[in-house]
């Protein structure tokens, strides 16, 4: 009888022991918010954003030696909180910037978020983060390019995209080294959709030329998610630009191609503004007719048994597609946040913005191909960068440009099919 | 006399949720109850009672939005001032609208607003000083009181609360008003209300007309809290959608129809959201067809209209034991 008191006593207390332990080792978990379009019309950005969020969060919270410099990989969870493992809490903004701040509103009263990371939409990003400056939370983004949300003077907010400024810099040295190796780039045309990206990136683009003396030539607008493009390809037709800048999502860039090849249009050169040129189902469906198409990416694979090729494996693995420009950015981004977090040591808002403001990743600790990661005081990362990268084999875009980084050297004039 | 009891009930209610909730954001999603009552009690007005049901109120909303954003965007003035001039310009708007457009009967008026919001937004996206695609900002650091920018959703609360008992003491003066009368005969049949001499036309366009400026206000309401708008938030046609099922779902030319309506949808879409989180992408737009489908085939009068007809039920089998 007593000795099956005992018995029990101390399996109680071996089971509390056990139970302890597992509460003690749940406490140790830094969350992290995110908001993302899980529904509506840009939900597959969403899904995609996902696969690479739980790609992200296995690179930190396990043990992979194999990614070399990369912050975080190499031990499990962060160090600087003791192992502490990171999990993300995913918020759908259902494509709505009043939605989008609700559940920034949510992620941080109700479930306690160390961080918010999002929000894709440069719209819902602008609403999303509004909340978090009022509350005092780091908000980090990681792929929004308007403008105006690092000109508000938040000091919560920091974003590691290169954004319009830096890409149109990009375009316009690039250009003049086409024009220094013998190609005709006088007249430019901007062809783009009448949404926040396509209106906002076009001016910006034009600017840019502007500045440099040489006035775009040509613009053409057209409502995104046309439905017919044979008036736009016919101006382009009859206006002959050297060069046509292409800023257009998806389904708007592969009715381009099919326009195009139909019409048998091509120009000299055709530069992509990344979005639609760099979804994997853009290069399904026309890759083959867009031969020789350049396109802005701060993505490229490396060779086999770089991290960068490691990770994008590790990503195909997980959600079937390729891995891309936008989804690179974004994972950026999240260790970006996760890496400060671990500086910081601690979850508490002051602390990570602190770090976040003290953050200098180089470009050997980085998965994409910026220069660094360095924030100025308006939270913009002034070492982003991006490549030139081209479609030559078929299927892949190669890096081309600048020569540094280049893997082969840019094909003239534009193959099409 | 039970129906005031339970007025004050719902009454004392609303005043304490936030206090009973204390939550941040459960006191955001009251907040955001209020908000779509206010918006879809003013279509209730002319949706409801006239019978005209419009699917392009959101143009209106649109109104109220820009009116507030533009105010403080444009002009540096607080936001506040985006309702007066946001009711100006829907009630313009309605009147223009509204003369041709409500001549159209059934299917054809619904059609023909949809077209106008469409229309509204496509514009608006085209036109740069309204911000095109990119939108109009609010205030993000709040200069003084006037610019209705907190950190705590309680001012917006009551502030709401404040304008849903205006709404609704507006339409249910107005509906023991002459016009009220006139609208419940248009209602039923307009052929026979216009035989019988009620000015149809004009008691409908006045109907439209204050459904309006009622909408704007919650147009510039939502944008305050929010501190944005863009063509979408603002002119979307899915904003009209919801706050037609949020009346449609209480019940439509009741006086707490639309009240009903928000408190039950408003929180089973943030509340899916929050319980599904990534996974359950896009289930409360299963919710919406679900309901829409429900409330046709069952109780085309909402849900309001339950109780009333158990009343009326009840009344009847009392009229009927009587010798």
């Amino acid at each position: 009888m007593n000795l099956k008191h005992v018995t029990g006593l101390l399996c109680a207390a071996a089971m509390s022991l056990v139970l302890a332990s597992g509460a003690w080792a749940e406490d140790k978990i830094v969350k992290i918010g995110v908001i993302l379009p899980m529904s509506g019309g840009t939900a597959s950005i969403g899904a995609h954003a996902k696969a690479a969020l739980e790609v992200a969060t296995d690179i930190i919270n396990n043990a992979h030696p194999e990614l070399g410099n990369l912050p975080l990989a190499k031990n499990a969870g962060l160090a600087g909180l003791g192992g502490a493992k990171i999990e993300v809490v995913i918020a759908d903004n259902q494509g709505n910037p009043a939605t989008g701040q609700n559940q920034a509103l949510r992620l941080i009263t109700e479930d306690k978020v160390a961080a918010v990371f999002g929000a894709y939409q440069s719209g819902i990003t602008l609403t999303s983060s509004a909340i978090a400056e009022k509350y005092g939370i780091p908000y980090l983004n990681s792929e929004s390019v308007a403008a105006n949300l690092t000109e508000r003077g938040f000091k919560w907010f920091f974003r590691t995209t290169p954004i319009a400024t830096d890409f149109a810099k990009a375009y316009v040295d690039f250009l003049s080294d086409m024009k220094a190796s013998g190609a005709k780039t006088d007249a430019i045309a901007l062809v783009h959709d009448n949404t926040e990206y396509g209106t906002s990136v076009a001016n910006t683009i034009a600017g840019a030329f502007k500045e440099k003396g040489q006035p775009v030539a040509l613009d053409v607008a057209y409502p995104v998610n046309a439905t017919d493009l044979q008036g736009q390809v016919l101006q382009l037709k009859d206006k002959k630009p050297d060069v046509i800048i292409m800023i257009s999502y998806t389904s708007d860039a592969i009715l381009f191609a099919k326009t195009m090849q139909s019409l048998d249009y091509k120009p000299a050169i055709l530069l992509a503004d990344d979005a639609g040129y760099s979804d994997p189902s853009f290069i399904k469906a026309v890759g083959k007719i867009s031969q020789g198409v350049f396109n802005r990416s701060s993505w490229s694979v490396g060779p086999s048994g770089s991290p960068s090729a490691i990770i994008a494996d590790m990503y195909k693995k997980k959600s079937g597609e390729e891995m891309d420009d936008t989804v690179g950015r974004q994972m950026q981004g999240f260790f970006v946040l996760a890496d400060a977090i671990d500086r910081a040591g601690s979850t508490d808002p002051a602390k990570i913005q602190a770090a976040l403001k003290a953050t200098d990743l180089k470009p050997e600790q980085l998965m994409m191909g910026y220069k660094g990661v360095k924030f100025d005081d308006k939270g913009q990362n002034t070492l982003a960068s991006g490549l030139i990268i081209q479609l030559q084999d078929g299927e892949n875009y190669t890096a081309v440009w600048p020569k540094a980084n280049a893997e082969k050297a840019p094909v003239l004039p534009y193959k099409g099919w | 006399m039970r129906r005031w009891i339970w007025l004050s009930v719902v009454a004392a209610f609303a005043i304490a949720y936030p206090l009973l909730l204390s939550s941040p954001f459960q006191q955001r999603l009251g907040a955001l109850v209020l908000l779509y009552a206010i918006a879809a009690s003013a279509w209730n007005i002319v949706g409801g009672y006239a019978g005209q049901v419009s699917v392009g109120h959101v143009v209106f909303f649109g109104c109220g939005a820009y009116a507030a954003m533009g105010s403080y965007a444009k002009f540096g003035l607080s936001p506040l001032f985006g309702i007066p001039s946001g009711i100006v310009i829907a009630v313009g708007l309605a009147a223009i609208v509204g003369v041709p457009t409500l001549r159209l009967s059934g299917h054809y008026f619904s059609m023909a607003t949809i077209a106008v919001a469409e229309t509204m937004r496509l514009i608006v996206t085209n036109t740069d000083w309204l911000g095109a695609a990119v939108g109009l900002s609010g205030p993000t650091v709040p200069r003084n009181i006037f610019d209705l920018s907190f950190l705590s959703s309680l001012p917006y609360y009551y502030l709401f609360l404040l304008v849903l008992v205006i709404t609704l003491f507006i339409t249910w003066w107005m509906t023991n008003s002459r016009m009220g009368f006139y609208l419940r005969a248009i209602k039923d049949s307009e052929r026979a209300a216009r035989s019988l001499g009620a000015p149809a036309s004009r008691t409908k366009l006045y109907a439209y007309m204050l459904s309006a400026a009622l909408t704007s206000v919650s147009g510039a309401l939502y944008a305050m809290m929010f501190g944005f708008v863009d063509p979408e938030s603002g002119l979307g046609i899915l904003i009209s959608v919801k706050i037609l099922i949020m009346a449609a779902l209480g019940g439509a030319g009741l006086l707490f129809g639309p009240l009903v309506g928000a408190a039950i949808l408003v929180p089973l879409e943030e509340i899916s959201n929050s319980w599904l989180g990534g996974k359950g992408a896009g289930l409360t737009f299963v919710v919406y067809g679900a309901i829409i489908v429900l409330i046709a085939r069952f109780q085309p009068g909402g849900l309001l209209s339950l109780f009333t007809q158990r009343r009326k039920s009840k009344s009847d089998t009392g009229a009927g034991h009587a010798p």
